[in-house]
């Protein structure tokens, strides 16, 4: 009964040993580690913002690094389940020595945050804009690459405001940790525009069917119903529905239900279909955007809202490395924080419209976009939203 | 404020509707059972391979959606037929147990190869049913859940009568009822497992095409299949009527539970009915009580 | 080489280890856990920890399924119990880490007996079902008792402290994951040599003829159902200290269904097949990546393939144990060992 055990052990000793053997990169290499799911559900951001920080990191590599020291992207696919983020952390913590780290979901960011702290090397961000990961005191070495959730609702609702003052507006949230997060918080900032929340809808995850829900939304009316903690299904059956019953409420989505090519999967019924977006889109050329030109240049098919955000968040801890190393400090997490925190006014390259600050955890700014089906585009229905911190 | 009995018409409508769904998948599940004894957990599975296989006729290939659906039922039904022969029949005899953690793997294989040639994305399948909403009275039913219930109606019929009077039906109830004297009759028993298999499959798929066109489909669509086993269980694993009854009142309790309670009480409201199923009839409410001799 | 073993009295019989070899081989055993970890980087003992973990609870699944013949799909729920008890308690009353790996195993045992109940009325499938159940009802208790759980949220657990040394690395929770991990395992292996192992293996093969022995049913199944959650809710409490937090999707269905799966490939009833499955499924998916990373440079398109692929080779493993090796990896073991007992001689 013991020897295989013994001999797997064997086995695990040796793995170690080959994984240690590894050829070490260049010693000054500064290492941007990432949990990237590149397959299962999440797979189609998870490519994007793979994609989005190689872009970047390849264009700040040709223009020579940070101060001489090349950037190189280590990560591995985690199939977005916690478990194997975590796995891929530990290996690459243990073979790369990473000082900026982008980790894939709310749960990780969670999870891993004691270890980043104790580590004490990294600066991390990543694809969940939770709300509760907007918390300096909690959440020290973190940030996030746009508004948290709470703030994407606050754009929403600041708009509907202007807009439509008084307006009645229902929420509808996936029985999830994201679908829940904003939800809260989210009415009492409804209360304070002067809106009213006239019903809350949550869907168990993963259910396809939404009739009953229709129902309850047609009763009660609203002039804006916002979805949250969805990539599409089921979006576009309540839309479906909700038109059919005549229901005159248009629908707003957040982030991660934004992306274009996704929008106008749902074809006709996407029109109108509104929502936030702190970045612009891939195919806008208006104004000065040299960064979106650069990317229509090393790619020139669509690319995903996804990538913009792996692409920002890559500029953001490149922007902090440099600050950090400009000032001869070293790198740790709370130096790369600081730096990050001093950015102010800075200008991302047309990729946000406006210049950004990043005085806590998030950037609180972001712009309203509704599908045009007939261009088979998002545009923009407002200007930039900025929050006040 | 009054009671809306208009909104509770139309919630029950709507709970009707995606339970005629139900009752079509558990009639899927019971001809399995009766006919094999096998306690089918990749019927969720096989639902959404049906719907993917008609998005790949339907979407990539462009076919008519008539064609596309016959094409998704042949895939099924072959689907069905290999996996009765080179994965049920080498485990039959085996502890019931095996039998069915052998379809709980199948169904991890089936999402698997759903993902490596469709990948995890969601997609909408082609819209091919009717869209004008349907007034019954001032009750408002989606189309998409009013002409699913249709189809599914006419299906369950159709089915019903070929149990009662078709050949091969009358061949399935025999092996169902003692498999020896079955054997004894003359009828061919593991022709029946496999056709059992290939039905069952195909409407399965049939039930997949359905689902996907109201909700859309994704590799996760197989939670549908948790709820079609809280139908069987509660109608008992190897009664159709039972299936019929226990779909429609399965949807019922969820959409009644979806739209008092809240979206989360959905689950928990059929698992508990389920729990207490399982305590006062352990054999479901149609199901036979089998008798355990030493 | 060796012959045969011939024993004189049932004691001899029943001993865990029968020889000198196996004793020796034993102590190796024990060595290299120990000396494991000044070997591995933070990546294996992050890997080793979690196989053992996962070890645990499969011992603990493997009682009630494997040895009483009582399937459940609620072994992640009940871990779930364990976790949120000592998320609780470490959080909130910062009691010492063994009392609260002990109130987690226990009342997860308690929740395991009131989710045993029905299995006096029911059986196989249709208890299998009723454990679904109660993992689905004990989410919906996870995700909205606000007040205790924290709701979708979740509990943060600080680390576990051990005479004053926080445990914040999974090089030094191994010290604590392990030895729990081993004593576990021999007391496991030595149920089954007392009369209620040998009870709970009456009601596998045969309850009624159990019963008419003298074996009370409901006590004895709900003492299964008991031990198992026991060891399923400390596997939790590991689990919640190892990953410091604890939210209601850290446990879905598919984590129960990895347990059985885990059995099943190591081989029903039997302490070995317990630990080789949990460890083998472990490592499945890191194998998996490895391979991927080996075959990346001709197929560069294969990392995309790779969570499909793990999903068809976890069903994969299932099935064709259950078809092909239905006594698990077990069996392949002890036919490996007979191999080599005879071998110079008979190959």
């Amino acid at each position: 009964m013991l020897r295989l055990t013994r001999r797997g052990l064997g086995a695990l000793a040796l793995a170690a040993g080959v994984a240690a053997s590894l050829p070490a990169k260049a010693a000054d290499d500064i290492v941007l580690g990432g949990s990237i799911p590149m397959t299962g559900v999440f797979a189609f951001a998870g490519i994007g913002i793979q994609a989005g920080i190689t872009d970047y990191l390849k264009i700040v590599n040709d223009a020579g690094g940070i101060k001489g020291r090349k950037v190189r992207f280590a990560f591995e696919d985690t199939a977005y389940k916690v478990d194997a983020s975590v796995a891929v952390f530990n290996k690459i913590v243990a073979q790369d020595k990473p000082n900026l780290y982008y980790g894939d979901s709310t749960a990780f960011s969670k999870t891993i945050n004691p270890e980043l702290e104790r580590n004490g090397t990294m600066l991390m961000a990543g694809a969940s804009f939770a709300t509760e990961l907007n918390d300096p005191k909690k959440y020290p070495l973190q940030f996030m690459a746009g508004p948290d959730y709470t703030e994407m609702f606050g754009i929403l609702l600041r708009y509907i405001a202007k807009e439509k003052p008084g307006a009645k507006v229902a929420f509808v949230n996936s029985d999830t940790e994201f679908g829940r997060d904003p939800i809260a918080t989210s009415e009492k900032k409804a209360a304070e525009l002067g809106l009213k929340v006239v019903e809350k809808i949550v869907t168990p995850p993963g259910s396809v069917d939404v009739s009953t829900e229709v129902l309850k939304l047609r009763r009660a009316a609203p002039d804006y119903t916002i979805f949250h903690g969805y990539v599409m299904a089921p979006i576009p059956e309540f839309i479906a529905q909700a038109k059919q019953m005549g229901m005159t409420s248009k629908f707003m989505g957040t982030f991660w239900s934004m992306d274009n090519s996704m929008v106008q999967k749902m074809g006709e019924l996407a029109d109108g279909f509104m929502g936030v977006m702190p970045y612009r889109y891939y195919y806008d050329d208006e104004g000065n955007a040299p960064m979106l030109a650069k990317i229509r240049e090393m790619r020139q098919e669509y690319q995903s809202t996804p990538y913009l955000q792996g692409f920002l968040t890559a500029m953001l801890m490149v922007e902090a490395t440099k600050r950090t190393l400009e000032s001869g400090q070293e790198l740790t997490g709370k130096n790369l924080k600081a730096a990050l925190n001093s950015i102010k006014d800075f200008d991302t390259g047309g990729i946000i419209g406006v210049p950004i600050s990043v005085p806590g955890n998030s950037i609180p700014v972001g712009r309203i976009y509704k599908a045009d089906v007939k261009k088979k585009l998002m545009v923009p229905a407002s200007d930039w939203i900025k929050l006040e911190q | 404020m009054d009671f809306d009995w208009l909104l509770l018409f139309e919630v029950s409508l709507a709970g009707l509707g995606t339970g005629g769904l139900y009752a079509l998948t558990a009639l899927a599940f019971v001809v399995i059972y009766k006919a094999t004894r096998v306690v089918n957990l990749a019927i969720g599975e096989i639902l959404m391979l049906g719907a993917y296989a008609f998005f790949g006729f339907a979407a990539s290939m462009a076919l008519p959606w008539w064609a596309a659906a016959l094409g998704a039922l042949a895939v099924a039904g072959v689907f069905g037929a290999v996996v009765e022969r080179l994965v049920i029949r080498p485990m039959l005899g085996e502890s019931p147990i095996s039998v069915f953690m052998v379809t709980v793997g199948l169904g991890s294989m089936l999402v698997g190869v759903v993902e490596l040639i469709w990948t995890a994305d969601p997609h909408r399948l082609p819209e091919f049913m009717p869209n004008t909403p349907i007034f019954i009275g001032e009750a408002f039913l989606a189309p998409k859940i009013g002409y699913g219930f249709l189809v599914a109606a006419v299906v369950i019929a159709a089915f019903v009568l070929a149990f009662r009077y078709w050949r091969g039906g009358v061949a399935l109830r025999a092996t169902a009822s003692d498999q020896a004297a079955a054997y004894s009759m003359g009828i061919n028993v593991p022709g029946v497992f496999s056709l059992a298999w290939v039905i069952a499959c195909m409407v399965a798929a049939g039930a997949g095409i359905l689902v996907g066109s109201i909700g859309g489909i994704s590799s996760t669509m197989g939670v549908f299949g948790l709820s079609v086993l809280v139908v069987v269980i509660v109608g008992g694993l190897d009664s159709v009527p039972g299936a019929l009854v226990g779909g429609l009142f399965i949807g019922l309790v969820e959409a009644l539970a979806g739209s008092y309670l809240g979206g989360e009480f959905k689950l928990l409201a059929t698992f508990t009915l389920l729990v207490a199923v399982l305590m006062v009839r352990p054999y479901g409410l149609f199901g036979t009580r089998e008798i355990e001799r030493l | 080489m060796r012959i045969a073993s011939a024993k004189q009295t049932y004691a001899a019989d029943e001993a865990l280890f029968d020889s000198a070899a196996q004793r020796g081989w034993f102590a190796v055993l024990l060595l290299a856990l120990v000396l494991f970890p000044f070997a591995a980087n933070q990546y294996w003992a992050y890997l080793a920890c979690l196989a053992l973990i996962n070890v645990i609870s499969a011992t603990g699944l493997n009682i009630l399924t494997g040895y009483t013949g009582l399937v459940s799909l609620g072994q992640a729920a009940f871990m779930g119990v364990g976790a949120y008890t000592v998320a609780v308690l470490e959080a909130r009353l910062g009691t010492p880490f063994l009392l609260n790996l002990l109130a987690g195993g226990a009342l997860a045992a308690a929740v395991g007996m009131v989710v045993g109940i029905p299995s006096l009325r029911v059986k196989g499938l249709y208890l299998a079902i009723a454990t679904i159940a109660a993992s689905i009802i004990l989410h919906f208790v996870f995700a909205n008792w606000t007040a205790v759980t924290k709701g979708v949220s979740g509990i943060n657990v600080p680390p576990a402290r051990v005479l004053g040394i926080d445990l914040d690395t999974p090089f030094k929770l191994y010290w604590v994951i392990m030895p729990l991990a081993v004593l576990m395992l021999l007391g496991a292996a030595n149920l089954f040599r007392t009369r209620i192992g040998r009870a709970f293996i009456a009601i596998r093969d045969r309850d009624i003829s159990a019963e008419v022995l003298g074996i009370p049913l409901l006590r004895t199944k709900l003492m299964s159902f008991a031990l198992s959650s026991f060891y399923a809710g400390v596997a939790g409490g590991l689990w919640a200290y190892f990953f410091r937090v604890v939210t209601p999707e850290s446990f879905p269905l598919i984590m129960s269904i990895f347990f059985l799966a885990a059995i099943i490939v190591g081989g029903m009833g039997t302490i070995l097949g317990a630990i080789l499955g949990a460890v083998f499924m472990t490592l499945v998916p890191e194998l998996l990546k490895l391979g991927v990373g080996l075959v990346s440079p001709f197929w560069p398109n294969a990392a995309v393939v790779l969570s499909p692929v793990r999903t068809v080779v976890f069903g994969g493993l299932i099935v064709g144990f259950l078809i092909f090796e239905p006594q698990g990896l077990a069996e392949m073991w002890r036919r490996t060992r007979r191999f080599f007992h005879l071998w110079p001689f008979k190959t």
